[in-house]
């Protein structure tokens, strides 16, 4: 059968993206340089007013930023041994070593490794490849999640710049182990130095095994696997039911494995040490490696490989050197739709559950610390204006939960009975974490800095 | 079986069903704003959550399935409770005037949210006929956006920005009358709210009843429900579950119904006089009609008269139509519309399968790998039928497209052939000269099922694509790669419309077109098969139940089948050889035909060379005219009988895929008008047949028609009551046939490859005359436009256009809009010229709608050889700049 894309009319769809269409300067907009805006206030006061906002470009260590910084973070190796910042250049050497073993080898090994997805949400890689690897069809992709939208991470983008073949080694490692045929690198459009390093990589690996890079139109939500989907298939990037899965239904249909970048730069590693190696690595449910990223308020913003199961007060003060000045408010974890973890709870480890248990989360790994120079109030209408402009717009809570939230705070409308009304559908009735992580977010804020809440509410 | 329990009951369900399914097949009603049951599940609107046992957030009941041994709770007073808070944030936005009939309405009203409407009133768009647009009332669940894409496949509804900027608009950016809509309706009938809304029910009031009925339009035969209100027609939506539509309709189908209430509608019988038209009893225009025929007979003898029977009638009338031309006239002298259609289709189909009528199914597009729509527009002209090739198509079918114009399906064709009209069989013959040496027939079915191979093999060899590639206008190359397609993507499904029959060689095209089906194997199997497009709601059935010169009911040869029917009859079928409807016109300008009785068909208007009709019909010396409307016959009848339409009787109709289906009365007959059948019936007695035609009532006939037609005998009213069966159903038991010829052939078990020779039409373009016109309907008029010219239809297309190519018009210095005078070597009229694309450089296509432009005056007396349908595809014309 002939493959047709339905291709809908160009101009509505590029309606939902906001990267502007020319080079033009872009200041940015995203949580790390919001709690960095004292800085700067006049670049910030920039950011705020340019046309179409932009929500981190990758340089929270530089915050607040703009698109012409050049400057790079610092890249350090906090764990027992380096996994993913093992540098491997362009040698497959992983990649042939796979394929000397069966596919489902490779699969069990994935298990074996207890690898848990690097996105956000944690879930365990190999089970995911497993479902993918099960599927009959002959046609199957994988795809590599290169859009890291959530402010306050870069991670990926230090990954795919720093040892791009390590992402390429890992998908078609993946490609091997599932049957899928091509590898495309769904890539932000902010991060234009990653895609001509990560272009240059693919020209020059000798595999035989296709990538192509799909770059992004400037959209949060197109960091959602489905709603990433839907943008490689150039239809409107709205956010899918599952079920069906990707795993199952994926790209064009077909069975397909997403997973990020960090997740994809991992399976080298796994492959070549052995997946109990990796596994001895972390702690509890977390195993392995996990890159931190830390923002501009640091002693020594950064990039850091670290272990799971460090307390996140190790990380703050010991690796990332405290507050450059003032004191710690809080620190968010993982990107802004998500808990807040306040000073009190520094001590908790650095893992899944862990975080989970006190309300916040390993997210993405972005770590942005805020001092008293953000109100909470601030920080809330932040949040939720960046929730509320990046919303796809399919699901009603988060369509018009958002906005609603948005509006009481600037006019007061709501009661706090009703504002619990609202994160609470947002919680349970949200069709992707954009939504829910609002409300997680809204929650933790209600939870540990409730008194300055109040403010909020009629 | 699986095993769920649902509110604390255990239920088992087969697998595969989603939750609301399941809830839907128990009767537990749950809010699901952007769930409709024609769509994929969309998750949007998240109302339908409900709570599994073991999962930590509430599911979305419409995208999840069921599984074995879960448990749901519908209503806990948490999901509840979420419902009202996510309801609340829909209604906020929502004015607070708005459509009660709407579903969603009825979902805020149950959860006591009517007062959380408190939005500011939007624009209105209240630019469409049919379709008020108010987007202020917009929920954002975007069942408009994705029925239009999705079932009709027209792309108009677009959706801008993200987030709560979201908005939906037509593809125009302005007005939605301007925009790329065809008007099907299905976004205002999805629309949960008033965003979207038919506009009758705001002016007339929302239905009081519904029946389910078949639409009286084309041959395609949707099922729709009816409303009524006050005895007047409201509004039409499609049957959900239905055969054909699915639950889809097109403009035609669902809107234009207005002719039923039109003010010109003609209900008192009435008699010519010498003063004019004089209204009169019933009583005294049936005795006048009886008196008018029995003159007739008396002097002239019954092959001097004749009846039509009416393609828009019912089986159950046309059956009756030509028994009383066969037992009261005593003559065969009976013909209808299909006269200048498909009687080639039925022909070919006949002579050499077996069996005249379509080989496959509706149902068999979606088994299709190959499509080939040959003379066919069928989004316009079989519009849910073309909706469901197009979303085929976009699935991934191939689609070859053998059409002179750049129709809308061309454009999304995997191959477009633009025959030059009137080369079809060349053409056909070269796909098969590929078929054939390149070896891509089928082997195995042509031993076992084809006889004449040797011969046919060797006529075919010299027809190679290059020696006609000139004379049909397409590339050598086009050519082979459709015949490959066509060939080797299988199955490969045929359907073609009045662009293959109405030619001088009709029939010969549609058996050359069938010798491709039998070279390749693409008969007797799921997505294959030869389907003509019937034109008309039952212009099958009326030709099928008899009202044909040389068969009887069932489409069987006189000879064959007079001994049962004169058994059933007990009275005599006529021995010698009726005339066709282009033979009593012939005859009536010699003067040797006098009397006819003209049902539903308006005969002037629509025959080809309209000044020969008119001069024949005003020879005759006894016309009777029987229609809803004093259409252009009528004008020239001696007594007029008004027939109620389709919406005011019981009966059958019958479809292009052999279905028949049930028609039911949605509302009394208006005026004094009758059915069909009851007038039949009427002049039948007056003229001393009492006893031959006894009926009560619409079943009665079919019952009869049961007795004489053996292979629809399985078809009963009691068994059409749940759904439409297709024939051949020779007993009670019988589930109907999908597919024929699957094991055999009517004929026996092969059927032969015809030798198809080329001989080109008389009607040549030359120096004087140097376009070629075809003529056609569209989408939004209907033939003659008697019906849809009586509708706001008329906003979409007020008149005939002459369609030319930009370059043709830039030659002869005319631009769009401008009055022409059009001359053929048989007529002239004077017609306003648009420009189209769509139409290639030397060519020029029209409809034959409108009374005031009379297109059949250019059409000229060719016709097909073997059924004596017109040659309305080619007509030779020239452009007068006024």
């Amino acid at each position: 059968m002939r493959l047709v894309q339905r291709i809908p009319p160009e101009a509505p769809i590029d309606s939902f993206y906001h990267h502007p269409e020319s080079n033009q300067e872009m200041i940015c907009q995203g949580t790390a340089c919001f709690v960095a805006r004292g800085l700067n206030p006049r670049l910030w006061e920039q950011a705020c007013f340019q046309e179409k906002r932009v929500y981190c470009l990758g340089r929270c260590y530089a915050a607040p930023s703009r698109s012409s910084d050049e400057s790079l973070p610092i890249v350090e190796v906090h764990s027992r041994c380096a996994v993913v910042m093992e540098r491997i250049g362009p040698s497959y050497e992983a990649l042939w070593m796979a394929r000397s073993r069966t596919p489902g080898r490779i699969v069990e090994d994935i298990e074996a490794s207890e690898l848990r997805g690097r996105g956000g949400a944690g879930f365990p890689t190999g089970r995911k490849w497993r479902a993918v690897h099960r599927q009959p069809s002959h046609i199957k992709y994988v795809v590599a999640n290169a859009d890291e939208g959530d402010p306050g991470a870069f991670i990926d983008r230090i990954i795919m710049e720093d040892d791009p073949h390590r992402l390429l080694a890992g998908m078609a490692i993946a490609a091997y182990a599932v049957g899928a045929s091509k590898g495309i690198i769904y890539l932000r459009a902010e991060y234009t130095r990653a895609h001509d390093i990560l272009q240059k990589a693919i020209n020059e690996a000798r595999v035989d095994f296709e990538f192509q890079i799909v770059r992004g139109h400037g959209s949060y939500v197109c960091g959602e696997e489905t709603a990433m989907l839907n943008s490689i298939e150039g239809k409107r990037p709205e956010v899918r039911t599952r079920p069906p899965y990707p795993t199952e239904s994926g790209l064009f249909g077909r069975p397909t494995l997403v997973n990020n970048v960090e997740t994809f730069a991992t399976v080298p590693w796994i492959i070549q040490h052995g997946p109990e190696t990796y596994r001895a690595l972390g702690f509890s449910k977390s195993r392995g490696t996990k890159l931190v990223s830390l923002n501009s308020l640091f002693g020594r913003p950064g990039l850091y490989e670290i272990e799971f199961g460090i307390p996140v007060r190790r990380i703050c003060e010991e690796i990332g050197g405290g507050l450059k000045n003032g004191s710690l408010r809080g620190v968010i974890v993982g990107g802004p739709l998500a808990g807040i973890i306040p000073p009190s709870l520094l001590d908790t480890p650095f893992g899944f559950e862990e975080l989970q248990g006190i309300g916040a989360a390993v997210g993405h790994g972005g770590i942005v610390a805020f001092d008293e120079s953000t109100s909470i109030r601030e920080l809330v209408e932040h949040v939720l204006s960046f929730a509320a402009y990046e919303s796809c717009g399919k699901c009603t809570p988060c369509r018009i939960g958002n906005a609603a939230l948005v509006r009481s705070l600037q006019d007061r409308s709501l009661k706090r009975s009703q504002w619990d009304e609202i994160i609470s559908a947002m919680a349970r009735t949200s069709l992707c974490g954009l939504g829910t992580g609002v409300a997680e977010f809204a929650q933790s804020v209600s939870r540990y800095y409730g008194k300055e809440l109040a403010s909020c509410f009629r | 079986m699986l095993q769920v329990t649902i509110n604390g009951q255990s239920r088992e369900f087969p697998d595969g069903y989603s939750i609301l399914q399941a809830l839907h097949r128990i009767g537990i009603d749950i809010p699901a704003a952007c769930f409709d049951e024609r769509l994929e599940p969309f998750g949007g609107c998240r109302l339908c959550l409900v709570a599994v046992q073991g999962m930590a957030r509430p599911v979305t009941a419409c995208n999840t399935p069921i599984a074995d041994g879960m448990s749901i709770e519908t209503h806990a007073p948490e999901i509840e409770q979420e419902r009202r808070t996510l309801l609340r944030l829909l209604a906020q936005n929502m004015p607070r005037h708005s459509v009660p009939a709407k579903e969603f309405y009825g979902c805020l009203r149950e959860y006591g949210l009517e007062s959380a409407m408190h939005g500011p009133a939007g624009a209105v768009d209240d630019s469409h006929p049919y379709i008020r647009v108010d987007m202020s009332q917009c929920i954002a669940c975007f069942r408009c956006v994705r029925i239009c894409a999705d079932v009709q496949g027209q792309f108009t509804w677009q959706v801008w920005n993200r987030g709560d900027k979201t908005e939906i608009r037509p593809d125009s950016g302005t007005t939605f009358l301007e925009s790329s809509c065809v008007s099907c309706g299905a976004c205002a009938h999805t629309c949960p709210t008033g965003a979207l809304v038919d506009k009758s029910i705001l002016t007339h009031g929302i239905p009081q009843k519904w029946t389910k009925t078949t639409c009286p339009y084309c041959g395609v035969g949707c099922e729709m429900n009816v409303g009524t209100r006050d005895g007047r027609i409201v509004q039409i939506v499609p049957v959900m579950d239905a055969p054909v539509n699915k639950g889809h309709l097109c403009v035609k189908g669902r809107y234009a119904y207005d002719y039923v209430h039109a003010e010109d509608r003609a209900t008192e019988p009435m008699i010519r006089t010498s003063t004019g038209w004089k209204v009169v009893s019933w009583k005294e225009a049936i005795a006048a009609t009886a008196h008018g025929f029995t003159q007739a007979l008396r002097e002239y003898g019954p092959g001097a008269v004749g009846v039509l029977g009416s393609a828009r009638a019912t089986n159950e009338e046309n059956y009756l139509a030509q028994k009383l031309a066969r037992v009261v006239l005593g003559t065969n002298n009976v013909d209808s519309c299909a006269r200048v259609c498909h009687a080639p289709s039925a022909a070919a189909l006949k002579m050499v399968l077996g069996t005249g009528a379509a080989t496959n199914s509706f149902d068999d597009i979606e088994q299709a790998r190959t499509i080939l729509v040959c003379g066919s527009n069928t989004t316009e002209n079989h519009p849910i039928v073309g909706a469901r090739i197009r979303q085929h198509v976009l699935r991934g079918a191939n689609l070859i497209v053998i059409d002179p114009r750049q129709i809308e399906l061309a454009e999304i064709a995997t191959i477009h052939l633009p025959v030059r009209p009137g080369t079809n069989i060349p053409l056909f013959n070269a796909m098969a000269n590929v078929i054939v040496e390149e070896r891509l027939y089928d082997q195995d079915f042509i031993r076992a099922r084809v006889a004449g191979w040797e011969d046919y093999r060797r006529f075919i060899q010299e027809w190679t694509p290059e020696s006609v590639a000139s004379i049909c206008g397409v590339e050598a190359d086009l050519i082979r790669r459709a015949a490959r397609f066509y060939a080797t993507a299988k199955p490969a499904m045929s359907v073609h419309g009045l662009g293959i029959t109405e030619h001088s060689q009709g029939t010969l095209s549609v058996v050359s077109l069938i010798n491709l089906a039998l070279l390749t194997g693409n008969i007797g199997k799921p997505g294959a098969g030869v389907n003509p497009l019937r034109g008309q709601n039952n212009v099958q059935g009326a030709a099928h139940m008899g009202c044909e010169p040389n068969h009887l009911t069932g489409f069987v040869p006189i000879d064959a089948g007079r001994e049962l029917v004169q058994t059933v009859w007990q009275a005599p079928v006529p021995k010698y050889k009726g005339l066709d409807l282009m033979q009593m016109m012939e005859a009536a300008e010699k003067g040797s035909f006098e009397a006819l009785w003209v049902i539903g068909y308006d005969i002037l208007l629509t025959n080809p060379q309209a000044d020969r009709t008119l001069e024949a019909m005003r020879s005759m010396k006894f016309v009777v005219v029987q229609d809803m409307f004093m259409n252009e016959t009528a004008r020239e009848a001696h007594v007029f009988l008004p027939a109620c339409s389709s919406m005011e009787k019981d009966g059958t109709f019958m479809n292009g895929e052999r279905r028949v289906q049930r028609i039911r009365r949605a509302m009394p007959p208006i005026g004094n008008s009758k059915s069909d059948w009851e007038i039949i019936c009427a002049v039948a007695k007056a003229m001393g047949h009492g006893r031959h035609f006894e009926f009560e009532s619409a079943e009665q006939i079919w019952e009869e028609i049961r007795k004489v037609w053996k292979v629809g005998a399985g078809i009963t009213y009691a068994r059409l009551d749940h759904a439409g069966i297709q024939w051949p159903c020779p007993t009670e038991e019988h589930p109907g046939t999908r597919i024929l010829h699957e094991g055999a052939f009517q004929t026996g078990a092969r059927a032969a490859l015809q030798r198809v020779e080329h001989v080109p039409s008389k009607e040549m373009t030359t120096d004087e005359f140097p376009l070629l016109l075809t003529t056609g309907r569209s989408l939004f008029q209907f033939n003659a436009g008697t019906m849809t010219l009586r509708t706001p239809n008329v906003v979409f297309q007020p008149t005939d256009y002459l369609d030319i190519s930009p370059d043709d018009a830039g030659r002869l210095g005319i631009v769009g809009g401008e009055m022409v005078t059009l001359r053929s070597r048989h007529g002239a009229i004077r017609i306003t010229v648009r420009l189209s694309p769509a139409v290639r450089p030397g060519e020029a296509f029209t409809t034959f709608t409108m009374p005031d432009v009379y297109t059949n005056r250019l059409t000229g007396p060719e016709v097909d050889e073997i059924t004596h349908t017109p040659e309305y595809k080619v007509t030779a014309v020239r452009i007068e700049k006024e």
